[in-house]
C-alpha cells in the first residue's frame, strides 16, 4: 500500500492540474491570463517591447511564437492552451501547426478574446478573420492611408496620419482622455453602419483617405474622412472582444515615443511631446481583456414588499421589490457598478411597468412598484445595453394571479344607500306586522 | 286659464273629504306604502348621481322597495272589506301570506345585496 503512496499522489496532482483548465474570460476563474502572441518575425518582440511590457507588468503570461511555426496550437485534447491572441502577423499567409482561420474563429466563437493588428501588404488570414468580424480591410492591392494634412513628420511620403478622433466611451479607452493624436500607418477599414456589435474606436481625420502612395489618384476615393476607421473593436453576443486594428505600427515603441502635433482648422498647432499612442493601446487592450466594461449581474431576488422569501406566485395590485447586485472586473476584483440608468421592465407582451432601478452606490440596485392591474405571467426584466460594456439580459418570469373572491373589500362604500335601505325595509316590515296585528 | 286649476282643486277637495273616511287600518298601509316607494325614488336618484357601479345591490335595494310596496298593495286590497273581489278571503289569511311573502322577499333581497 505504501509503494502506491507517491505514484497515485502525482496521479491526484495531474488530475488536479487537468481540471483547472485554462479558459476564456471566465466569469469563475478570471485572473492568471496566458497569452498568445504571434510575430512575423521575433525583431517585433524588440520594436514593441514597451507595449508588451504593459501586459506582462499587468501579471500576463505572454507566449511569443512565430506565425508559421509549426508546433502551434489552441487547443490541445478539447481544451484551450490560451485565453487571449495577440496576432501581430499580418504578413504569413499560411499559419503553423494547426492554426487557420477557422481555428482562430473557433477561439473566437468560444468567448476568447483577439488583439488582430495589420499593415500594409496584409495577408488574407488576417483580411478574413477581420471581415469574419465585421471589419473590411482595405482591399486595393498597394493601398494604405493617406493624409497631406494631419500627418507626422517622422515618415516623408506622408503615411502616418495624426488621429485624433476616439470613440467617446471611458469603458473602452479609460477614465483620462487621450490628448495628444494616435499615429497610425497602416491599412484603412470599414465598417457596416448596421452592425451593432462593431464600433469604430479611432476614425480617420477628415483630411484622411485611402491609396498607394506612389499612384496618382484619379478620382475620389470611395473611403476617406469620416467612413475611414482606423481601429475597430467588436464585442461578441458571447462577450468576446476583438480588437482589429489597420496598423501594427500603431503598438510600436518608436510610435509611442514620438512627439506629434496636433492640427486644428482656424487655429496654431499644439505640439505634444509624446503622442498618445501608448494611452491608446493599453487602455483599448485593457478593454479587450475584459480589465474594464465586464459586468456581472447576481443576486437577483424580487419579493413582496413586506416578506423576505421570494414568493412562487404575486397577486395583482401587490407592492413588489426588485433587486439585483451588479459588479465590475476591475483586472483584479470584482467591484461594484455604479450607474442611474438601469431600467427595470415588469413584462408581459409589452413592458407594463418600466423604472430605473436606484443603485446604493455598492452594486446593489433596488426598486418598487405596485403590480398593474393585469393577470397573467410576467417577467422582471432587464436589458441593459451600453457602450463598452458587457450586455446584461436578465429575465425571471413570476405568474401574476387575480383576486381570489374572499379578497374584495367586503361591502362596498358606494353601496351603503342600498343596504341601508333594504335593512330598513326590513326592520319596516317587521314593526308594521306588530302593528296591523294588534290594531283593531 | 280658471278652468283646468279650478277643476284640479276641485279634484283634490274631494279627494281629502273622501279619504279621511277611510278606516285608520287602510291609511296606516297607505303610509307604509309611502315609505316604501320614497325609499325607491332616494335610491334611484342615488343611481342616477353615482352611477350603477354595485348594479346587484342597486337592485336589491330598489326590488326590496318596490316588492314591499307591491306586497303592502295586496295587502291592502286583500283586508279593504269595500272591495267585492276579495271577500271570501278572511283578513287573517291575507296577513299571513303577506308575512310569507315578506319573508321570501327580504331572503332574496339579504342574498342579493353582496
Amino acid at each position: 500500500m505504501a509503494a502506491l503512496g507517491k505514484p497515485l499522489l502525482l496521479v491526484v496532482l495531474l488530475a488536479v492540474a487537468a481540471v483547472h483548465q485554462v479558459g476564456a474570460f471566465s466569469e469563475e476563474t478570471p485572473t492568471d491570463q496566458r497569452i498568445l502572441v504571434l510575430l512575423d518575425d521575433f525583431g517585433i518582440k524588440a520594436t514593441h517591447s514597451m507595449y508588451f511590457k504593459s501586459l506582462t507588468d499587468r501579471g500576463y503570461d505572454l507566449h511569443f511564437k512565430l506565425a508559421d511555426d509549426a508546433s502551434l496550437a489552441l487547443q490541445k485534447y478539447g481544451a484551450y492552451l490560451y485565453d487571449a491572441l495577440i496576432f501581430f502577423a499580418p504578413t504569413f499567409d499560411v499559419l503553423g501547426g494547426s492554426l487557420d482561420v477557422a481555428v482562430i474563429l473557433d477561439f473566437i466563437d468560444s468567448g476568447h478574446d483577439v488583439v488582430l493588428a495589420a499593415e500594409g501588404g496584409a495577408s488574407d488570414v488576417v483580411r478574413d478573420i477581420a471581415t469574419e468580424c465585421g471589419v473590411d480591410l482595405e482591399e486595393e492591392e498597394n493601398a494604405v492611408v493617406v493624409d497631406h494634412v494631419n500627418h507626422s513628420s517622422l515618415d516623408a511620403d506622408h503615411t502616418i496620419v495624426a488621429a485624433s478622433d476616439l470613440i467617446q466611451s471611458k469603458a473602452i479607452l479609460g477614465p483620462k482622455t487621450i490628448e495628444a493624436p494616435v499615429l497610425f500607418r497602416g491599412l484603412g477599414m470599414s465598417v457596416n453602419p448596421s452592425n451593432e456589435l462593431v464600433v469604430k474606436v479611432l476614425t480617420a481625420p477628415p483630411t484622411t483617405f485611402s491609396s498607394s502612395p506612389s499612384a496618382k489618384v484619379a478620382k475620389v476615393p470611395t473611403a476617406h474622412g469620416r467612413n475611414l476607421v482606423l481601429v475597430a473593436a467588436l464585442q461578441a453576443r458571447n462577450h468576446a472582444r476583438v480588437l482589429v486594428s489597420g496598423s501594427l505600427d500603431l503598438f510600436s515603441d518608436k510610435f509611442f515615443l514620438a512627439s506629434v502635433e496636433k492640427k486644428t482648422p482656424g487655429a496654431a498647432p499644439t505640439n505634444f511631446e509624446k503622442s498618445g499612442n501608448e494611452q491608446f493601446a493599453v487602455e483599448a487592450t485593457k478593454w479587450t481583456l475584459h480589465e474594464r466594461g465586464h459586468l456581472r449581474a447576481t443576486n437577483v431576488r424580487h419579493h413582496k414588499v413586506d416578506e423576505v422569501a421570494e414568493g412562487a406566485v404575486y397577486r395583482i395590485r401587490d407592492e413588489v421589490e426588485y433587486s439585483l447586485d451588479i459588479q465590475e472586473w476591475d483586472g483584479a476584483k470584482w467591484v461594484p457598478y455604479h450607474a442611474d440608468d438601469v431600467q427595470l421592465q415588469f413584462f408581459l407582451m409589452s413592458p407594463y411597468v418600466r423604472k430605473a432601478l436606484t443603485s446604493n452606490k455598492k452594486g446593489h440596485f433596488s426598486t418598487t412598484f405596485q403590480i398593474p392591474d393585469v393577470y397573467g405571467v410576467f417577467q422582471f426584466k432587464v436589458d441593459y445595453h451600453r457602450l463598452g460594456y458587457t450586455d446584461l439580459n436578465l429575465a425571471k418570469q413570476i405568474p401574476v394571479r387575480p383576486f381570489k373572491h374572499n379578497e374584495y373589500e367586503r361591502f362596498i362604500g358606494a353601496a351603503y344607500p342600498y343596504y341601508s335601505s333594504a335593512f330598513s325595509l326590513l326592520f319596516a316590515f317587521v314593526i308594521f306586522g306588530v302593528v296591523f296585528l294588534y290594531n283593531k | 286659464m280658471a278652468g283646468p286649476l279650478h277643476d284640479l282643486k276641485a279634484v283634490i277637495g274631494t279627494f281629502s273629504t273622501e279619504y279621511g273616511k277611510t278606516p285608520l287600518r287602510l291609511k296606516l298601509i297607505d303610509l307604509y306604502i309611502l315609505y316604501a316607494l320614497s325609499t325607491a325614488l332616494i335610491q334611484f336618484v342615488y343611481l342616477g348621481l353615482v352611477g350603477s357601479f354595485p348594479f346587484n345591490s342597486f337592485l336589491a335595494g330598489f326590488l326590496s322597495s318596490i316588492g314591499t310596496a307591491v306586497l303592502a298593495v295586496c295587502l291592502r286590497m286583500q283586508v279593504n272589506k269595500d272591495n267585492k273581489e276579495f271577500k271570501d278571503v278572511p283578513p287573517e289569511r291575507a296577513f299571513a301570506d303577506w308575512v310569507v311573502a315578506n319573508i321570501v322577499l327580504h331572503l332574496v333581497v339579504v342574498n342579493y345585496i353582496g
